[in-house]
């Protein structure tokens, strides 16, 4: 009797391992495709002049995401954070991707706040949010940009998500509409356009709020948004953005220490 | 104190499946718009129908559901309390804190109909049945198990004696059957006796159980014989409900024959449907009276089973009932609180029409049959006469009086008539007093009253003046004076007021509605935008089919919060009145006259001039349709007026530009002359608005929307016009402001004005 409940529970140990390595690997290769929908670095070495993206996923897959199209008029560039992370946001994100690139195929007039405009409408109606109580409150923050390629102006927009800007050493943030990608508290209004004048050597940073929020092993705190912005003003003076990049991400782990990771992390840094 | 009639409820009348409950508009005044055919009328029969209780065959649908017509009506808080008798301590806080009561009528398959009060009333009438109900079961499953014990032990009572004779047989074969017979007689007892002991003893036993059964049986006397009346009330009850289902069966038959042939007929003539009827109705009453013999007959039982005398049963039986059933029913209470109901009254069209003369003592002996005596009556209850008034001996002062009479009348008519003929001449109406001269013998010497409608050209006689003329007349006087005359609430249904009235007078309907509005609820029915009153929009309840391409399908109310889901037909009233086209918008001989797709593009183009504050000198002009642009254009042409044509980018406008460059305009015309053609993004007018506008301003919806907005209008067939026109309305009444707008709107608007700016 005692010899059988225990080969039982043997067989039962071992078709849960098998279970978790099933899921585990679908995981893995989900993780996969997420990537690959994202912008690698042959596409953004043939748009951007100089980048970075420091990517740090909590997960296997993440809620985080970065975004980058052009064409012979302009480019756009875009960090987006959606609500949760793991499979959940991993879902929303590829809805984001796959809703944005539809966008700015189909668009010939482009706006930054106008891509949000019809982002929003697409997410809405996907989720099924209509204000009534049913439909999810799901969302997705994001910061986007469009650069014209013969003007050299730049559109920004914001949900949620700010835009930061660091020319010669003097950092400026642009402040994002408080509202999100899909259904607001009352009602939705219209995204706000910034228009920046860039000039040759201009540093942008879009980013997710993973870094910022991240606890630190010393001090059992959340870093914060304006010490977030001292380490992006110091690796700004590193003149090569893969050297920004390194100095980020140790900075990062150095900060973290043995605490766990809150969220996904996600800095997209660019020089025009 | 009366109660005032604040919504209702029709069932199975005609077109009309379920309206649902539809509140009337609390000042008095309801309007109800919707196509030909929609069930407007249906809903003002219903409610006279739920008034007299008299329906025909022809209001019954087709698969012959009876009617069930409900309303509710306000009263004041405690006045229910204060009408019902002794109502008992819970019922009566219940009526104290009622402030509305419903009625509802239902009619039977003989179309004989009982009112009850519904809602709270009933749900709590309903509970106290419930509890009796509920009771009488349970003592009917205990009679029902004592009866078949008693009937157990009557069929053990002949096993006993089947078996006692077995044994006497088997001991005395020669004993033959009388001698069966003699074994149960005592002088037989020797034959007991002489059984071998065995036999003896098991036959004893039988005896000992015999007795037993006999007296358990003996004591159940009372509850056997009202088991058997139970059987008997049973049986009855089954076989009258058998009955009227085959009787019903038969009047249903009735009425489809009635229906299919669409034709009227005397039922009285006919024998066989009069002995149905009755039939009908004595089941009926056979059946109510055995339900209520069969309830206390259960009741009655029940407290035999406890052992009571049957006395004392009858006695406890009376009491329950007193304290199960509320001393009130659905129907008893139905039938009090209707005394109360307004009059409900259907306005009939020139049934107050004045005639050229009437005899006084037609009027005094109130002869109705004669011709024009209501519009008489209704006439001196105007002037606020009395038959006395006539008995004035000097002809002199009554001739004056009459004449003041007759201005007092006419400027009050005029308040409400604001039409003239030529400049200033306002119709006067005028009546006079005469005798009969000596030709009419029979008649000589008496009084007539002959009534004239003046003005200053003509003295004609009533039935002279046009339709309007007469029609406006015999309204103005039945309503004037019924509202004057009422002493008791009264609903006045009124089927398309003043079809034959030109404009303004429709106009002056309203005026008199508003006038009596205190005194006569009105319910009206109208397809013309001239008696709709805008600034009212809490009035209109929208009539609809279902489906509207099908006149059998089912009729739809829809309260004013749910205009917008109306099909565009069923507003055209309103479509009419908000941002209508206005006269000042027509073809115009010095302003660009811009033709643009239809009513909707209208009302859109009318809210960008709002919004931007263009100046320029445009007349806007709604083509009935796209396909009617060339039309438009050819009339423009002879006419020799300026005109352009604004098209968007939809396929069918990208076609009609093909089409006017090719055949409208003549070769060396520059169609640029003619022609405003937008960005092909702009498939149509509401596609200047950003996603986000139409669907906040327009729509006033949240919900995601991925196509231009004239798609999503298509698609979900949505009343493009009535959206429109409500956008306009709310921009030019200040409800929505220009800054409401968001950038991409506004840039979309600065967009066409720059193509109509552009335009020389």
């Amino acid at each position: 009797m005692h010899g059988e409940s225990t080969y039982q529970s043997e067989m039962l140990a071992k078709a849960g391992l098998q279970a978790f390595d099933e899921h585990l690997s679908s995981l893995r290769y989900a993780g996969m495709i997420q990537h690959a929908l994202m912008p690698d670095e042959e596409t953004l070495s043939g748009i951007l002049k100089d980048y970075f993206i420091l990517f740090l996923p909590r997960d296997i897959v993440s809620g985080d995401f970065y975004y980058a199209f052009s064409n012979r008029e302009y480019l756009c560039v875009a960090a987006g954070d959606c609500t949760g992370h793991g499979v959940p946001g991993a879902l929303l994100s590829i809805l984001g991707i796959s809703f944005l690139n539809e966008i700015m195929q189909s668009e010939k007039c482009m706006k930054a706040n106008r891509v949000l405009n019809m982002m929003r409408e697409r997410v809405m109606k996907a989720l099924h949010q209509t204000g009534e109580k049913s439909g999810t409150k799901d969302s997705i923050d994001i910061a986007l940009c469009i650069v014209s390629l013969k003007t050299g102006e730049m559109q920004y927009a914001g949900a949620n998500r700010p835009l930061v800007m660091i020319r010669n050493g003097e950092l400026t943030e642009y402040k994002p509409d408080l509202m999100t990608i899909g259904l607001a508290p009352v009602e939705e209004r219209a995204f706000k356009n910034n228009y920046i004048g860039t000039r040759p050597g201009d540093m942008f940073y879009l980013f997710s709020d993973g870094f910022p929020d991240q606890f630190g092993e010393e001090s059992n705190k959340k870093l914060k948004n304006k010490n977030f912005r001292k380490i992006l003003e110091t690796a700004s003076s590193l003149t090569m953005m893969k050297d920004q990049k390194a100095f980020l991400e140790n900075s990062f782990f150095e900060w973290r220490g043995k605490m766990p990771q809150v969220d996904d992390v996600l800095i997209f840094g660019f020089k025009l | 104190m009366y109660m005032k009639l604040c919504a209702f409820r029709i069932r199975n009348f005609r077109s009309i499946t379920d309206t649902g409950w539809q509140n009337l508009s609390p000042d008095n005044i309801t309007c109800l718009i919707g196509q030909n055919e929609s069930g407007k009328t249906s809903i003002l029969e219903g409610l006279r129908s739920f008034y007299t209780g008299s329906i025909s065959e022809d209001v019954l649908r087709s698969d012959l559901t009876l009617p069930e017509i409900s309303c509710r009506f306000n009263v004041n808080n405690g006045w229910l309390s204060d009408v019902t008798e002794n109502p008992g301590s819970e019922l009566k806080e219940l009526l104290s804190e009622l402030t509305t009561v419903e009625l509802t009528r239902n009619w039977l398959p003989d179309f004989s109909s009982t009112i009850k009060v519904s809602g709270r009333i009933s749900e709590y009438l309903d509970s106290l049945e419930n509890a009796w109900g509920l009771y009488l079961n349970e003592v009917k499953a205990k009679l029902e198990k004592e009866i078949e014990e008693i009937n157990r032990l009557k069929s053990r009572l002949d096993e006993i004696m089947s078996l006692k004779a077995d044994i006497i047989m088997r001991a005395n074969p020669a004993a033959g059957k009388g001698m069966v017979g003699r074994l149960f007689r005592k002088s037989e007892g020797g034959l007991v006796e002489r059984l071998p002991a065995d036999q003896k003893h098991k036959f004893n036993d039988l005896v000992k159980e015999e007795e037993s059964v006999r007296k358990t049986l003996a004591g159940k006397k009372e509850i056997a014989d009202a088991g058997l009346k139970y059987g008997a009330l049973l049986a009855g009850l089954e076989e009258t409900d058998r009955k009227l289902d085959d009787l019903e069966s038969k009047l249903e038959e009735y009425h489809q024959k009635m229906t299919l042939l669409l034709m009227p007929m005397d039922k009285t003539e006919d024998p066989e449907w009069t002995k149905v009827l009755e039939d009908f109705r004595n089941n009926r009453m056979a059946k109510e009276k055995l339900k209520s013999d069969m309830e206390a007959h259960i009741a009655f039982s029940g407290y035999l089973m406890e052992g009571r005398s049957p006395e004392e049963s009858q006695m406890l039986t009376l009491e329950a009932m007193r304290r199960y059933k509320s001393q009130y029913t659905s129907e008893m209470l139905g039938r009090k609180y209707f005394e109360y109901c307004p009059d409900i009254e259907m306005f009939e069209d020139f049934g107050s029409l004045l005639p050229n003369r009437i005899d006084l003592e037609d009027i005094i002996t109130g002869n109705e049959n004669v011709e024009g005596y209501k519009a008489a009556r209704n006439f001196l209850t105007l002037a606020k006469l009395d038959y006395s008034f006539f008995q004035q001996p000097s002809s002199r002062i009554l001739k004056q009086k009459i004449e003041n009479l007759n201005n007092t009348l006419t400027v009050n008519f005029q308040d409400f008539w604001q039409q003239s003929i030529g400049r200033n001449n306002k119709i006067k109406i005028q009546f006079e007093l005469d005798h009969y001269s000596l030709n009419y013998s029979d008649k000589a010497g008496k009084p007539y009253l002959e009534f004239w409608v003046k003005d200053s050209g003509e003295r004609l006689y009533p039935k002279q003046r046009s339709r309007g003329v007469r029609w406006f007349l015999s309204f103005y006087m039945e309503l004037k004076a019924s509202a004057m005359r009422s002493t008791k609430p009264m609903v006045l249904l009124v089927d398309e007021p003043g079809i034959s009235l030109h404009a303004r007078a429709q106009e002056d309907v309203l005026k008199v509605f508003e006038d009596i509005k205190d005194r006569i609820q009105i319910i009206y029915t109208t397809h013309s935008p001239h008696l709709v009153d805008v600034n009212k929009m809490h009035r209109i309840l929208a009539v609809q089919r279902d489906d509207l391409d099908n006149l059998k399908s089912t009729t739809r109310v829809l309260d004013p919060l749910k205009l917008a889901s109306a099909s565009p037909d069923t507003l055209t009233p309103l479509q009419n009145i908000m941002g209508n086209p206005l006269p000042s918008e027509g073809f115009s001989a010095n302003r660009l006259n811009l033709i643009v797709n239809d009513t909707g593009t209208f009302y859109l183009i009318s809210c960008i001039i709002q919004v931007t504050g263009f100046k320029g000198k445009i007349s806007i002009i709604p083509s009935t349709d796209v396909s009617s642009i060339p039309l438009m254009c050819n009339i423009m042409m002879g006419w020799g007026l300026k005109f352009a044509v604004l098209l968007f980018g939809n396929e069918r406008e990208r076609k009609l530009e093909e089409y006017l460059k090719e055949n409208m305009f003549r070769p060396g015309d520059k169609e640029g002359d003619y022609l405003i053609v937008t960005d092909p993004r702009f498939l149509n007018a509401e596609d200047l608005l950003s996603t986000l506008d139409f669907k906040n301003h327009v729509l006033k919806t949240r919900e995601g929307i991925t196509v231009p907005n004239s798609v999503y209008m298509e698609e979900k067939e949505l009343p493009r016009s009535f959206l429109l026109s409500r956008l306009l309305g709310d921009v030019r009444q200040g409800r929505i402001e220009p800054g409401d707008f968001d950038e991409e709107t506004h840039e979309n608007f600065r967009y066409l004005v720059e193509l109509l700016k552009g335009f020389k």
